[in-house]
């Protein structure tokens, strides 16, 4: 194949490449300096170069729920205040849901990058914070507003003319509740956007805009025939698959279902969500910004990978998201929660391709974070407390093999449990028991893999809250793989007092209560039938499968 | 000794002389002492003269790496035993729906929950179960495994349960039965990466002790009578009897040679920063010196693995000479593909078609055909002009155009790799000097310092053999860690100072065991302190071990703290409550280092050298070819020129100048400030 461009292949390398390592080197700067582990040791974060027209030059792999929409916040800001609002020198903020689509603790900090007096492009970076001052510490289970979710800014100058805005710092310390380690982040974030900033400069200053706009091209053609070659090869039709949330939090009798079409025709793939529910009271809400996100990344789960995103990306992708609607939601609805439809719909997309993409999809995983957040005094050194953690669980197995046991779910990154040593230490927690589930994984051909069972004993009153999901459709299975088990949650068991639930506010425990999570499993892919013996044998011997259900899912009884 | 993928490295040094000697010998993969042994004879004539032997073994991570190390049965926590499995549960690569995690050394069926648990404060909940101890090693034994790993709950607080159950085990197994205990492998806090450690040392444990009695018997046989000492990971070495104790230190210890050559080059040139840049056929290594020394890192992975020691870090980095290039949606591609050893790049003749970096330097004259890896192989520059000419078809661009811009677009990639990792660590490549070391290094210095704004960049003398040379440098090394954990409030100072006198004691009673004499052996001592309710550390030194007690330390050490802080992630909070976490402890024996050997003074300024054609920036240049060897102190010459030896290529573009410091190194300075040449492909 021959270039059409005017421009030479090793140059149009050589910059593609440097657009990449800019964002790594933003995103670098980002992780070494942040204060809070959810964004160094989590990768709760993302950043961006993008050209003076919003488009991606270079973005880090970052948390792949907060992919592509960066752009979004440059938009939004130049909508509301024009182009001519850009200056040498300014660093903005938001954090408003419904433009930047998350909660209010994904903040998003980014800047104009000027050569002289050219607006020649902007960098970006998003990171969760902590705290931004929502009702309870860390965010809520049960808040039916925005406003009861912490500080909400829209578009706002942090930084003017290499100047801080002290009085707007102020405003942000004095709204949080761990005003050093915000502080930190922030300044995490700033040092990023200056990092992009330079590197774009660099770039610019080195070969020339022009040389740099004709790569840019180049590179985004690149990209686009790499994914339409994929989107060609699958057949046209309509592809649809429909999911369901437990409840919303507040309304725990009523499902939330979530619906999704997907249209091929030649190169171009639509994604429709416009039949999702209405917007809940519950804080299970998301602006429209993050449904496109969470359908890109499904879209590149199937499609590219391995491919770094750039303005070529997802342009042979259309998405159609309706206003009001649970996924297009509009103020005051409340977003604390806003990921756990969007994993789920992330798991839908594989679903609903399955069918035509059978070697690429997977069964469904157990679908979400598995939140479980306690806070008190430890009498051992009678100081307040707060932890909080997400618990892992099983994901589906696929054409070639089982599914992986006790992993983190998809919109959490690379995020770690804590060590019980480290609970134990840190908490008045005594963990009893922390073991594989074994039967939650979907039997099948290739069997989904397990979730876990974490029991924690308290050593002193305290307060619980729990957001444990995906109990009315657990992890579905896929070509005749079977479904998984679901989340459950038992206070007490084997005593009198024992009770099971899923989502909880502020729930009292008192010292020798039990609490007992277990999370599911993933989806089984193919017939269980068609699993050999051998391959049950083992799962029997590693505790993956009990002898009885060895028997009842697979027929295999001990030699 | 540096035991390489091909190559077996031997560096001697005689004492009476002041001279370095470097040898080289086929590694052998099946025995690997043989190839050693053939290394120690190409340069000693009489091994009974050696008076000082260090090595660096790859026998545990060849184990590891080939999965082939002894079955482990691990005894764990009852209840909590899947922890191992479990492995914390993170996802490595976020755009993957067939994640797997690192494939574990033991299997779910190999691990038997032992009844027994410590609360957070070490005190004894429930005791040992010894029966079911019992019953494991009985499990052990007919089972067929050949190591058995224990790691309990909070054992790094109060280790009884652990050595109990080792008392047991040998009562049933036998002395020389492999057991580790996760609190002597790692005395660290976080179950899943302590467990996960003294799994790696009973999997690797057996290979590296059979292996190092093996080689002390050849030894013995050849009239050595000098102590065999061993690397480690984390740059220091210790003798053969204690590696054998405390085989987990062994296993990252190959590469390790290189970064401890560089930190005793910063000594001697007066550098505090240096880049180290080790590239051979099919790898490419970056390490730091900062403040002149190594960057340690005190956790490392392998294959995403945990181990919880210390580790000089090396960042592995692209493919090195066998990177592909190819043609990707109208775009070009250089790397990460590899074409590896085998078939390797075109010019070898083995059978590969793609084009590599290697071809493209070929084609270009940066390296010579004939005497290619000390003169165990003759390239064909005609293969290599076929791929290349194959792959410049399909972009329409000159032969010669393309192998240059396969070059460049490998030196930017490289470049911008090495860049990122300072960002993570906080330094800035133009303060830094760059070094060349491994085959292929010195090929690509100069582009890369040029491309990272680096002015000087540095060949030592034998750059093949730099990382068996940094081995004569190093020290006897013990590392000491003793879990503290407290708020800054709470710090009882005597206490601490109380605690880290005793760790000194054993410390320095272990290096009168390695037959250290008394006025040799030093301790060191540093506390690792974090902000309140931070995960990550940062290792803060002592003046010594009393210093906890003098006045004022707890604010002395909080500023200590917010400036290291400052330094390595760019902002400090002082005044924020602190916690001290651990309490390390290092005792080093200085075994004397070998004086640095003056490299000869030239007489005039003219050297031996003959001109070939090579092609830089677009255009040929008749560019001298000289043999390392010819160049003598206080010769200087500029760029572009093309340095031979035997073991490597130094390739000085146009706009440089060399000269050569006493030690013989070549010192490559660029004296322009124009970023030229890599631009790529625009014919001049």
């Amino acid at each position: 194949m021959t270039t059409t461009v005017g421009i030479d292949p090793v140059t149009v390398e050589i910059i593609r490449n440097a657009l990449n390592a800019a964002a790594e080197d933003m995103n670098a700067t980002l992780i070494r300096s942040a204060y809070t582990p959810i964004i160094y040791e989590c990768g709760d974060c993302v950043v961006a170069l993008l050209d003076a027209a919003h488009q991606v030059l270079g973005q880090s792999a970052g948390l792949p729920i907060f992919l592509g929409n960066l752009e979004t916040c440059t938009l939004a800001t130049e909508e509301r205040f024009g182009r001519g609002v850009w200056a040498p020198g300014d660093i903005w903020i938001l954090n408003d849901s419904y433009l930047g689509g998350t909660h209010l603790n994904d903040i998003t900090i980014f800047g104009p990058v000027f050569v002289g007096t050219e607006l020649v492009g902007f960098t970006a970076s998003r990171a969760h914070w902590i705290d931004v001052g929502s009702k309870d510490p860390g965010g809520s289970m049960d808040s039916i507003s925005i406003f009861q979710e912490g500080l909400r800014m829209g578009p706002q100058k942090l930084v003017s003319g290499g100047a801080d805005q002290q009085a707007l710092i102020d405003l942000i310390t004095t709204n949080v509740r761990f005003p050093y380690p915000t502080t930190g982040d922030m300044h995490a974030m700033i040092a990023c956007i200056k990092m992009g900033e330079k590197r774009l400069q660099e770039l610019v200053v080195r070969f020339g805009l022009d040389t740099l706009e004709q790569a840019r091209d180049e590179i985004f053609t690149q990209t686009e025939i790499l994914e339409r070659d994929v989107i060609a090869a699958i057949p046209d039709g309509v592809y649809a698959a429909e999911g369901v949330l437990d409840n919303d939090g507040i309304d725990l009798d009523t499902p939330v279902p979530i619906r999704l079409t997907i249209t091929v025709a030649g190169t171009a793939i639509d994604f429709d969500v416009t039949g999702s529910a209405d917007q809940t009271l519950g804080p299970v809400n998301c602006g429209a910004a993050q449904a496109v996100s969470a359908l890109r990344v499904g879209y590149k789960l199937l499609v590219s990978p391995d491919l770094p995103g750039n303005g070529g990306s997802f342009r042979s992708m259309t998405t159609q998201v309706r206003d009001g609607s649970v996924l297009g939601a509009r103020s005051p609805a409340a977003c604390q929660w806003y990921f756990s439809h969007l994993g789920l719909l992330i798991d839908m997309v594989a679903r609903a391709l399955a069918p035509v993409l059978p070697d690429r999809v997977a069964g469904a995983s157990h679908g979400d974070s598995m939140i479980i957040l306690t806070a008190g005094v430890d009498p051992r050194v009678n100081r307040e407390f707060v932890s909080l953690e997400a618990t892992v669980g099983g994901w589906g197995g696929w054409s070639g093999s089982d599914g992986e046991s006790a992993l983190i779910n998809n919109v959490n990154g690379s995020l770690k449990d804590i060590p019980i040593e480290v609970v134990e230490t840190r908490y008045p927690w005594r963990i009893n028991q922390y073991r594989v589930r074994p039967d939650s994984g979907g039997a099948g051909r290739w069997r989904g893999g397990n979730g876990v069972v974490r029991e924690y004993e308290a050593q002193a009153d305290m307060s619980v809250s729990l957001w444990f999901e995906r109990s009315r459709q657990p992890a579905w299975g896929l070509f005749g793989g079977q479904d998984a088990i679901g989340p459950d949650v038992v206070v007490n068991p084997g005593r009198p007092d024992e009770r099971r639930l899923l989502k909880a506010n502020g729930m009292a425990i008192k010292a020798g209560d039990v609490i007992r999570c277990a999370t599911g499993g993933g989806g089984g892919y193919g017939d269980p039938v068609e699993r050999t013996a051998a391959d049950v044998r083992s799962d029997v011997a590693d505790r993956f499968v009990t002898v009885e259900m060895a028997q009842v899912r697979y027929g295999v009884g001990p030699e | 000794m540096d035991i390489g993928g091909t190559f077996t490295d031997v560096v001697t040094y005689d004492e009476q002389e002041g001279t370095f000697r470097a040898g080289k010998a086929s590694t052998t993969p099946g025995r690997l002492s043989e190839g050693v042994l053939a290394g120690l004879d190409s340069v000693v004539d009489d091994p009974g003269e050696i008076g000082f032997l260090v090595h660096g073994t790859t026998q545990g991570l060849n184990a590891f790496l080939q999965r082939s190390g002894a079955p482990v049965l691990l005894l764990a926590t009852a209840g909590v035993q899947d922890s191992y499995h479990i492995a914390r549960g993170p996802r490595t690569r976020l755009y993957d729906l067939h994640y797997r995690k690192p494939t574990p050394l033991v299997r779910p069926r190999d691990v038997i929950g032992i009844g027994g648990r410590l609360a957070a404060d070490g005190t004894e909940l429930t005791p040992l179960d010894e029966q079911a101890v019992r019953d494991a090693a009985r499990t052990a034994r007919d089972g067929g495994y050949g190591a058995v790993a224990v790691a309990f709950l909070f054992s790094y607080l109060d280790p009884a349960h652990e050595l109990a159950a080792r008392a047991i085990l040998v009562d049933e197994l036998g002395a020389d039965f492999t057991v580790s205990l996760s609190h002597e492998a790692a005395k660290q806090w976080r179950e899943y990466e302590r467990t996960s450690s003294a799994v790696l040392e009973a999997y690797t444990g057996p290979v590296v002790r059979s292996y190092l009695a093996e080689l002390e018997q050849e030894l013995d046989r050849r009239q050595l009578t000098a102590p065999l000492h061993v690397m480690q990971s984390s740059g220091g070495i210790v003798t053969a009897a204690s590696a054998r104790a405390r085989p987990l230190q062994t296993l990252l210890s190959g590469p390790v040679g290189g970064a401890i050559a560089g930190s005793e080059l910063s000594r001697r040139t007066g550098r505090p920063h240096l880049i180290g840049v080790d590239m051979g056929g099919t790898s490419f290594d970056v390490s730091l010196i900062v403040d002149g020394e190594p960057d340690v890192a005190a956790e490392a992975s392998l294959e995403g693995l945990p181990m919880l020691m210390s580790v000089v870090n090396i960042h592995t980095v692209g493919a090195g000479g066998g990177s592909m290039a190819w043609s990707e949606a109208g775009g070009l591609r250089v790397g990460p593909r590899s074409a590896g050893a085998r078939p390797g790049p075109a010019c070898y003749g083995r059978g590969g078609t793609a084009a590599t970096v290697t071809d493209a330097n070929l084609m270009l004259g940066r390296i010579e055909a004939q005497g290619f890896a000390g003169g165990q192989m003759t390239l064909d520059p005609e293969l290599a002009r076929r791929a290349v000419g194959a792959l410049a078809e399909e972009f329409d661009l000159d032969p010669m155009a393309m192998a240059e811009g396969i070059c460049d677009v490998a030196n930017a990639t490289m470049a911008q790799a090495i860049r990122t990792i300072t960002v993570s660590r906080g330094i800035e490549p133009r303060d830094s000097a760059l070094v060349a070391f491994g085959g292929a290094g010195p090929m690509h210095a100069a582009f890369l310092a040029q491309e990272l704004g680096i002015s000087t960049t540095i060949v030592p003398r034998l750059p093949g053999a730099f990382s068996a040379w940094g081995m004569l440098q190093t020290r006897i090394r013990q590392d000491y860690t003793e879990p503290y954990f407290y708020l800054d409030e709470d710090l009882d100072p005597s206490d601490m100072a109380a605690t880290l006198a005793r760790v000194e004691a054993v410390a320095l009673a272990a290096l009168a065991h390695e037959s250290v004499p008394d006025d040799r052996r030093t301790a060191t001592h540093a506390i690792d302190i974090r902000y309140a309710a931070q995960e990550y550390t940062l290792t803060v030194s002592l003046t010594d071990a009393a210093e906890p007690e003098a006045p004022g330390f707890v604010k002395l050490i909080a500023e200590r703290f917010a400036q290291a802080h400052q330094a390595r992630y760019g902002h400090a909070n002082l005044g924020a409550p602190i916690e001290f976490v651990m309490l390390r402890t290092t005792a080093f024996g200085d075994l004397g280092q070998p004086l640095p050997q003056r490299w000869p003074a030239a007489r005039d300024a003219e050297f031996a050298h003959r001109r070939s054609p090579v092609r830089f920036g677009g255009r040929s240049f008749d560019t001298l070819v000289i043999q390392r060897d010819d160049l003598l102190v206080g010769h200087r010459f500029d760029g572009p020129a093309v340095v031979v030896e035997a073991t490597a290529t130094s390739v000085v573009p146009p706009g440089h100048s060399v000269a050569l410091d006493d030690i013989g190194s070549l010192i490559i300075t660029r004296h322009d400030d124009v970023v030229t040449g890599t631009d790529g492909g625009n014919p001049a």
